[in-house]
């Protein structure tokens, strides 16, 4: 099965590096959307749906911790869930986080099979 | 994560390289326990190394706001990683990493840590000192 991921980063270069680790860990990708802040990853979640979100804290307009608790206040959207990726990997903001519905929770820098892996244990696939 | 080669630590005796000519710098404040900032300087052949590997392209066809983008989030992500170290159980906030232009030098005067790092393309050099500055107050504070 191949799945649908928002990334969520103010930086294009920072969506660029996220899409291509994706590809390179071998995670089976099918459609890659981006958003550069929280607001902007609601207003497509309206149109299209996806399968996991990847999405970093720090963004103008709306940050990652504002679209956690609106994401968690959707009795849609709820559903889909979200990784965080931060380079904050302080005890605080991953409680933080956790306790607006991050599902996951991945600190810059990481490696392709560590995206993965957080990939596949909230989206529930198999090992092997 | 960057996929540069690393060659080692560098050498501190030559100097020239961690001058503002030639190079690329980003200045990185930081607020929390304690507080501070950090100086990133690559050579510029560094820097587009480094883009080329982050963006998956060819050096020759990195912009230099592709090249500085990605340098603000090298920093980024170095301070991040190292206050979250030095920190793990406390909070601390970024500020924006401001690209540092041609000829100047990163404020902060009082560096506790300097690091060089020699790439296959360049030197990277880090500099961290706490205690010396405020953290601006930046609409957006990067985590």
């Amino acid at each position: 099965m191949a799945y649908r991921v928002l990334i969520v980063d103010d930086s294009p270069a920072m969506r660029t590096f996220v899409r291509r680790v994706i590809d390179m860990s071998g995670f089976e990708m099918s459609s890659c959307f981006e958003a550069s802040n929280g607001g902007e990853a609601l207003d497509l979640l309206r149109h299209e749906w996806v399968d996991a979100i990847l999405t970093d804290i720090n963004m103008p307009e709306m940050d990652g911790q504002e679209f956690l608790r609106r994401l968690s206040e959707d009795e849609i959207l709820r559903s889909i869930p979200a990784i965080v990726i931060s380079t904050d990997a302080t005890t605080h903001r991953i409680a933080v986080m956790t306790s607006l519905g991050a599902r996951g929770y991945v600190t810059k820098p990481f490696l392709p099979e560590t995206l993965r892996a957080e990939l596949e244990r909230t989206l529930g696939v198999p090992c092997g | 994560m960057f996929f540069a080669e690393t060659l080692g630590e560098a050498s501190g005796a030559d100097q020239a390289e961690d001058s503002p000519h030639g190079t690329i710098a980003v200045e990185l404040a930081f607020e929390g326990e304690p507080s501070g900032s950090m100086c990133l300087r690559l050579t510029a052949d560094a820097a587009r190394e480094i883009a080329a590997d982050f963006l998956g392209m060819e050096g020759a066809e990195i912009s230099i706001n592709q090249i500085s983008e990605v340098v603000r989030e090298l920093a980024n992500m170095i301070c991040g990683s190292v206050l979250s170290r030095v920190e793990s159980a406390a909070t601390f906030r970024l500020g924006v990493p401001r690209i540092v232009t041609a000829g100047e030098e990163c404020a902060a005067s009082l560096w506790n840590t300097c690091y060089r790092v020699q790439l296959s393309h360049g030197r990277l050099t880090v500099k961290i000192g706490a205690g010396t500055t405020e953290c601006p107050q930046p609409a957006q504070p990067a985590y």
